[in-house]
């Protein structure tokens, strides 16, 4: 029980990491899934066709109903049940309190209900699967009206971002109070190391970005249960009958709601990425960051602007072009501290001696995947071309260069990195390396067709991949491609899920500081103790004091005088 | 268990203890919660094709529970006072008259509901009952929390005033920061609802 219900900071963190890639695992399946009725659209699937049930699959051949569960919840578990929880509640929770020289957490009960109030958000949304109807199929997005009138699943998903906004709500404010207070001595603010920057800028998006959705959610629960029309217009109809609500409601209003958390979800999304990535590349370019305090006001100057770009996702509700004028202006502004951030990566490499381990593959490889992901979202932010390409696989290219060659492949440089601190054992260089080649080619050879697809018009969320389409018909042999790409990906990632259990009992054993680091975090016994620290330590210097001249080593770690 | 330092204590340069700071954070998230369902009542209202007219019918039991909350909370200030003086019976009435005014706010509401009830009146009946109840709902459970707060602290054992007062005072203190933004709450709601 006492293992379970642990209050130490470090075992909860290892819950939330553990649990979030079991359902970055369970996501990636449906896409697998996904993928094959978009490169064989109406073939039977093979091998596992008869298993998935009556109900979603004919003589083996996915039903539509099923194809938009799919999608749906694979945007809904990679986002809220996959990436976020590991960036925050797993590398936020474990990393934090160490980086900053404290002993736990400011609130470690509210900790513990945080994780546990997330285990029930995700079984709920799962359960969800076995409800008439299946699980919600209204996109992860979930508008009105096409949600509010939605089979049984959307309430679960209702009720299950109803607890994970209540689990990061906790979650958060314990990430904000353990960085203000509970800073060794000596650690002033710029002696932070970035990634706990990172994490506080997105603690206060989850703090403040997350209870607007909370309010919809409410309100859509209401249209759904109590017959009430906050976001079904007058005048509906559905199958050609009247709806039955008394209407008076706006859709947009969910969409304005939506997009405000949903925004600043992205850099919740980025920020710990790039926390992470910037704590390996400082560490095996062994020089200090370039451009530490740049990086630090770019990262709190991002977390304001995200609050105020939501609307770039609603320039094809007819909003007018004031409204349009005003976003696109904020959208713009907001690409210069990301561009800053990762400029400062960039300028950080010259003139490092670079140590390629596997964790630094991943950080290097992060920067132009981010990067790509980032420029082509400079054409979506801007009405006049987003007009042509909305809802087309050149958004879904888009957001998927950010979110997967880019923060997941910061969220493995980040296991790669810390696994000898958790575990006290070394992971296996050759098959990590193995692992980072065959990602970085299969997850390119995913993505960078959807540009294309999109540039030519299809359609995302099309169940067919576009065959019905003539304009489209040309563009099936990257379909084809994509899904041999994704099944490889998928291939891939056995060597690292072997690599981790293999390691975790006979890796070669880790000492404290096996990568010669400087942050608190490598100060402490491998693994750390519960209270994190024999003695309080003292901070007496910047995170990054990599190759000082005139010191016999060459790096100095912030605990020695 | 480890001691986390500055629970009870100020950090000397943050100038706040982790109770109070968690609290305040807490107490922004919630503003944030209640501005989408503020902005969501007035994106309705605004885009009514019916004038959303004031609930003056029912202004008597508004009026009441608007005393209850703020009587409630000014007996809580009192109690605050009570606590940092350390004189634990005058506490302990004052807590008493704190927990028990807000918890009559909830019968009286609900007579509210069951009245607009047997008028007819439900969420279903159009947006301005749909964000009514909705707004008030949610406060409602609002101050259904508080009420269950202020009673663990009502049952504050004299134990634990003797041996952890500061610790004791803080909570107390922290609780009274939630109640007043519920009554700031309510008193946006009664000038929405009941009174423009």
């Amino acid at each position: 029980m006492r293992r379970w219900f642990s209050l130490d900071h470090k075992i909860i963190g290892l819950q939330y990491a553990v649990t979030s890639m079991v359902f970055l695992l369970v996501g990636f399946s449906l896409m697998m899934l996904l993928r094959w009725q978009l490169a064989y659209p109406k073939q039977p699937i093979p091998l596992i066709g008869a298993l998935l049930g009556s109900r979603n699959v004919t003589n083996g051949i996915m039903l539509p109903e099923f194809y938009n569960q799919l999608g749906a919840m694979h945007g809904t578990i990679m986002i809220f049940l996959g990436v976020v929880p590991l960036s925050v509640g797993g590398f936020g929770n474990y990393l934090v309190p160490l980086q900053v020289g404290a002993a736990d957490m400011a609130f470690p009960r509210l900790n513990m209900l945080s994780y546990w109030i997330y285990l029930a958000g995700g079984v709920v949304m799962l359960a969800s699967f076995f409800v008439p109807g299946g699980a919600p199929n209204s996109g992860w997005t979930s508008y009105p009206p096409l949600a509010d009138i939605a089979t049984a699943g959307q309430t679960f998903w209702l009720i299950g971002m109803v607890f994970l906004i209540t689990s990061s709500l906790l979650g958060s404010i314990n990430i904000i109070v353990t960085i203000l207070q509970l800073r060794a001595p000596g650690m002033t603010f710029m002696r932070l190391p970035f990634l706990v920057w990172a994490q506080l800028v997105t603690a206060f998006l989850l703090l403040l970005a997350f209870p607007p959705l909370e309010s919809a959610a409410l309100m859509q629960l209401m249209d759904r249960l109590a017959g009430t029309s906050f976001f079904l217009p007058s005048g509906l109809v559905v199958g050609q009958k009247a709806a039955a609500a008394a209407g008076g409601g706006n859709p947009l209003l969910w969409q304005h709601l939506f997009w405000f958390l949903a925004h600043p979800e992205v850099y919740v999304l980025i920020l710990p990425a790039m926390g992470i990535v910037a704590e390996v590349i400082a560490n095996n370019i062994r020089k200090p960051l370039w451009g530490y305090r740049l990086m630090v006001w770019s990262a709190m100057f991002l977390g304001f602007m995200s609050m105020l770009v939501w609307a770039h996702h609603m320039f094809l509700t007819g909003m007018g072009t004031t409204m349009s004028a005003f976003f696109q202006t904020t959208t713009m502004i907001i690409s210069i501290p990301s561009v800053i951030i990762l400029t400062s990566l960039l300028m950080s490499l010259w003139g490092g001696s670079i140590r390629f381990t596997t964790p630094m593959l991943f950080a290097l490889a992060f920067l132009p995947m981010f990067g790509l992901g980032g420029l082509t979202g400079l054409p979506l932010g801007l009405a006049a071309s987003d007009i042509h390409l909305h809802d087309t696989y050149y958004v879904v290219g888009h957001f998927h260069y950010i979110v997967a060659p880019g923060t997941i492949f910061a969220l493995f440089a980040g296991v790669y990195y810390w696994f000898p601190k958790v575990t006290g054992r070394m992971m296996d260089d050759r098959l990590g390396r193995l692992h980072f080649i065959g990602s970085f080619i299969c997850m390119n050879a995913v993505f960078m067709p959807m540009f294309i697809q999109g540039l030519a018009g299809l359609n995302r969320r099309l169940y067919d991949g576009g065959i019905t389409y003539a304009h489209a018909h040309g563009l099936q042999k990257w379909n084809v491609m994509q899904g041999w790409a994704a099944w490889t990906l998928g291939l891939v990632q056995i060597l690292f899920i072997v690599n981790v259990v293999v390691s975790v009992r006979r890796g070669a054993p880790a000492s404290d500081n096996p990568w010669d680091a400087t942050t608190l975090d490598w100060a402490t016994a491998t693994p750390p103790p519960h209270g994190n620290f024999a003695a309080l330590p003292t901070v007496y210097r910047g995170a990054y004091e990599y190759s000082v001249p005139g010191s016999a080593r060459d790096f100095m770690p912030q605990h020695e005088a | 268990m480890i001691g986390i330092p500055y629970t009870v204590e100020r950090r000397p340069d943050t100038g706040v203890n982790n109770v109070k700071l968690g609290v305040w954070l807490f107490l922004a998230s919630e503003v944030m919660l209640f501005g989408g369902l503020f902005s969501a009542y007035f994106m309705l209202r605004a885009g009514a094709l019916d004038r959303w007219r004031p609930l003056t019918s029912h202004a008597t039991t508004a009026v009441l529970n608007t005393v209850l909350l703020l009587g409630g909370s000014a007996a809580l200030s009192i109690a605050v006072r009570m606590a940092r003086a350390r004189r634990i019976a005058a506490y302990r009435g004052w807590m008493a008259a704190a927990t028990v005014l807000p918890l009559l706010f909830l019968p009286v509401k609900a007579l509210e509901y069951a009245d607009l009830a047997r008028l007819h009146v439900y969420p279903s009946s159009g947006t301005q009952w749909a964000t009514y109840y909705l707004l008030t709902g949610v406060h409602a459970l609002h101050v259904l929390a508080g009420v269950i707060v202020s009673a663990a602290l009502l049952a504050t054992s004299g134990a634990t005033w003797m041996g952890d007062a500061p610790r004791a005072i803080n909570r107390v203190e922290a609780a009274a920061l939630y109640w007043y933004f519920v009554d700031v709450i309510w008193l946006l709601l009664f000038v929405l609802l009941y009174v423009s």
